[in-house]
């Protein structure tokens, strides 16, 4: 499997790369291509199997932005023809219409999603989050159940067309794209982003395996005893009465 | 009647103080979340010192902040301060309420010192106006709370007041860069023998030119972006340190220092590196306050670092190092990794670093401990890491990732139980780690491990192997009675 990471040395916040590691530690054959911030990516000119991007600073979104601007249509292209890509945390705000911040001039997306983030920098959003995700290679899949945590300076609003793009997840327990949409991040095709930053991967095994199995990977994720007690306490905990979703 | 305002808050705050000590509430910043419910800019009004330094960074600022008290007390001078950490808004105005009169009058001093959280700038710095500010250093803290370093940074820059001279950490690029036109001096620890290897850990967020974008080479990276560097693609480089560590002698305990061509030699009152940059940030200051380095030497040698989150027990051969990791602090908690495994010889290692508070009332968001490089424990010195806790799978995931053989990595959510899964071998060294907010739990544990560990000696065999035994000794009430004050110091 080969998976290109990009802008490891910016995008990198909040233990987001623990998801290459734990994809590393759960496929025998891995291949990492690390594509810096002033580097033509690799997916312009060879296949890859997955895109991945992590959270960012605000200077780090801009940087990150412009870079991708020269290969928006390669990107839209690849999305169409089914390439996976998995974007966590505020990555997902680079591939919409523009960041507004109370902090900073509006800053232009790549314009991809057809959502708008407003960022109120202080004022910051943390909660946690469970949600169910669809599994799009085999339908007659029950959904499966993700946990996970937020922790950003603020929502995304999609406009129409935004709102009717799939999620990634549905909202079970905690925030959606906002607090009013029950769809968590959005899924064209196998571009997924999600607003939940962090090991996502590691923290839920069950679907580290369908994602993987849905790129053609079959595998048991690694450490999966440890990764599940782990996962199910979470969720338990999660779904408790007693504990709000939001800090 | 902003003024009016100011003086309910005053007089409030001042008699909640009595009844905060009636209710054993005392240690609390009460007095100053009353007064600024009274009246929000209750700083803009309280009677300034003719001269404040602040200290503030992420790591480090309270060594800093209560030598430097120590430090101008024992020269002479009064000294306004914040000695206890109560450094966000209201901690401040506390220390103010405690220091003025009902008229609003602040007691005689001839400086304030006052260590003042990061986050807490736009609450502060609009009406404390430091002199002299040291920002020890900037590196990942609290995801919840301060997201990443340049957004402290940032923060920062935005809230400082353009009088106030900077005394500024020139190993790091993240704080180094902090309201660039303010007035600056730079201090480090220039390049040392033992920075041949390079940082291999996980988190360098500093990794490119803050001018154009290119990758930057260290010349040495000592952990995490702590170190010199330059752009490979432009003119952009660290900046040079006025005054700088050119060496460290363990041996003999003293480092030397650097300024305008002379050396001058100090004593090294700490054994770790990291409190190296806390001394020269703390010489940097006094030198920026006029003193001279002959009086600074002399002052430190009469001090020393005072640290109520570290404690050495030896009982019966065997050595409980107990030290607080800042939970939900990557950097930190790496260092404190770092630290530990740098003690020579064999070593168990119990962790408590989950946050308590959490767990009683969220799902903590674990995800900090995928920024912290557990690989350290990856050591053949590493006996045993017993994880006890709510979030034990967490950490035992994490470990395992970080290659740890799953057979050296034992867990137990009863913590007081965890003490029993501890060898208690001759020779070893106990390493207790526990989070901000466990204290009491980890007070317990230590007990309870130096309780056994004093057992052990009844039960000694020849081999010196396994020393542990189930018969009862007392404690040595000494041992804990001597932690137990200096904590509560």
């Amino acid at each position: 499997m080969k998976i290109e990471v990009l802008f490891p040395e910016i995008c990198n916040l909040y233990g987001d790369l623990g998801n290459i590691r734990y994809i590393e530690q759960s496929l025998k054959d891995v291949e990492i291509i690390n594509t810096s911030i002033k580097a033509k990516p690799a997916f312009v000119d060879e296949r890859v199997d997955l895109i991945y991007m992590g959270t960012t600073t605000e200077k780090g979104l801009i940087l990150a932005i412009d870079a991708l601007k020269p290969y928006k249509e390669k990107i839209v292209e690849l999305i169409d023809k089914g390439q996976f890509f998995l974007i966590t945390g505020n990555a997902l705000d680079i591939f919409g219409k523009y960041i507004e911040s109370d902090w900073a001039e509006k800053i232009e997306g790549l314009g991809i999603l057809d959502t708008t983030a407003k960022y109120k920098m202080l004022k910051r959003h943390n909660s946690f989050f469970v949600g169910n995700y669809v599994n799009h290679k085999n339908d007659k899949k029950a959904p499966c159940k993700v946990v996970g945590f937020k922790s950003i300076f603020g929502h995304t609003y999609p406009g129409e067309s935004g709102k009717a793009c799939e999620g990634m997840f549905v909202k079970e327990k905690g925030i959606g794209r906002n607090t009013e949409e029950t769809s968590e991040g959005f899924r064209i095709n196998n571009f997924m982003a999600t607003y939940l930053i962090g090991p996502i991967l590691p923290l839920n095994p069950i679907l580290t395996e369908e994602l993987l199995a849905e790129m053609g990977h079959e595998c048991e994720a690694a450490f999966k005893d440890t990764a599940m007690k782990a996962y199910k306490e979470r969720l338990d905990e999660m779904l408790s009465d007693r504990l709000h979703a939001v800090y | 009647m902003s003024k009016f305002k100011f003086f309910l808050g005053l007089w409030a705050g001042k008699l909640s103080i009595p009844l905060l000590k009636i209710t054993k509430h005392n240690g609390t910043d009460y007095p100053g979340v009353l007064a600024t419910k009274f009246c929000p800019d209750f700083l803009k009004y309280v009677q300034k010192p003719k001269k404040i330094v602040v200290i503030t960074g992420t790591n480090g600022k309270t060594t800093v902040n209560n030598m430097l008290i120590d430090i101008l007390e024992a020269n002479g001078m009064k000294v306004f301060a914040n000695r206890a950490g109560s450094n966000i808004a209201s901690g401040i105005s506390t220390v103010f309420i405690k220091g003025s009169s009902i008229f609003g009058k602040l007691k005689k001093c001839d400086i304030a010192v006052l260590e003042v959280d990061e986050r807490s700038a736009f609450k502060i710095y609009p009406y404390i106006k430091p002199d002299v500010m040291a920002i020890t250093s900037l590196s990942r803290d609290s995801i919840l709370r301060n997201a990443h370093p340049q957004y402290i940074a940032d923060i920062l820059t935005k809230a400082m007041p353009e009088e106030t001279t900077l005394v500024l950490n020139a190993d790091d690029l993240i704080s180094n860069r902090i309201a660039i036109d303010n007035k600056r001096v730079y201090y480090g620890i220039d390049k040392l023998p033992t920075d041949d290897k390079p940082y291999d850990g996980l988190l360098n967020d500093m990794q490119i030119c803050p001018k154009c974008n290119g990758k930057l080479k260290y010349e040495f990276n000592r952990y995490n972006h702590i170190g010199k560097a330059s752009c490979s693609d432009c003119d952009f480089s660290s900046p040079e340190a006025k005054i700088a560590v050119t060496g460290i002698d363990y041996d003999s305990k003293s480092f030397t220092v650097r300024e305008d061509g002379k050396i001058y030699t100090y004593p090294l009152i700490a054994d770790s590196f990291f409190n190296v940059y806390n001394l020269i940030t703390l010489i940097t200051v006094l030198r920026q306050l006029g003193f001279e380095h002959e009086t600074i030497v002399e002052s430190m040698n009469k001090t020393h670092i005072p640290d109520s989150r570290h404690a050495i027990d030896k009982v019966n051969d065997i050595t409980l190092v107990t030290q607080m990791a800042k939970g939900k602090n990557a950097t930190a908690a790496s260092r404190i990794y770092d630290y530990i495994t740098g003690i020579e010889g064999p070593k168990e290692i119990l962790n408590m670093t989950y946050c308590a508070e959490d767990a009683d009332h969220w799902s903590e968001n674990i995800c900090w401990i995928y920024d912290t490089d557990f690989e350290l424990l990856n050591n053949k010195d590493v006996r045993k890491i017993i994880l006890a806790g709510p979030r034990n799978a967490d950490f035992k995931l994490r470990l395992l990732m970080a290659g740890i053989p799953e057979e050296k990595i034992v867990t137990e959510d009863d913590q007081m139980k965890a003490v029993s899964l501890l060898s208690f071998k001759k020779n070893d060294t106990i390493c207790l780690l526990y989070a901000v907010d466990s204290v009491d739990m980890a007070t317990k544990v230590r007990g309870e491990i130096l309780r056994q560990a004093s057992q052990a000696k009844t039960d000694t065999d020849a081999s010196g192997e396994k020393l542990k035994s189930d018969n009862a000794m007392e404690i040595s009430n000494a041992v804990m009675n001597t932690h137990e004050e200096k904590e509560a110091k």
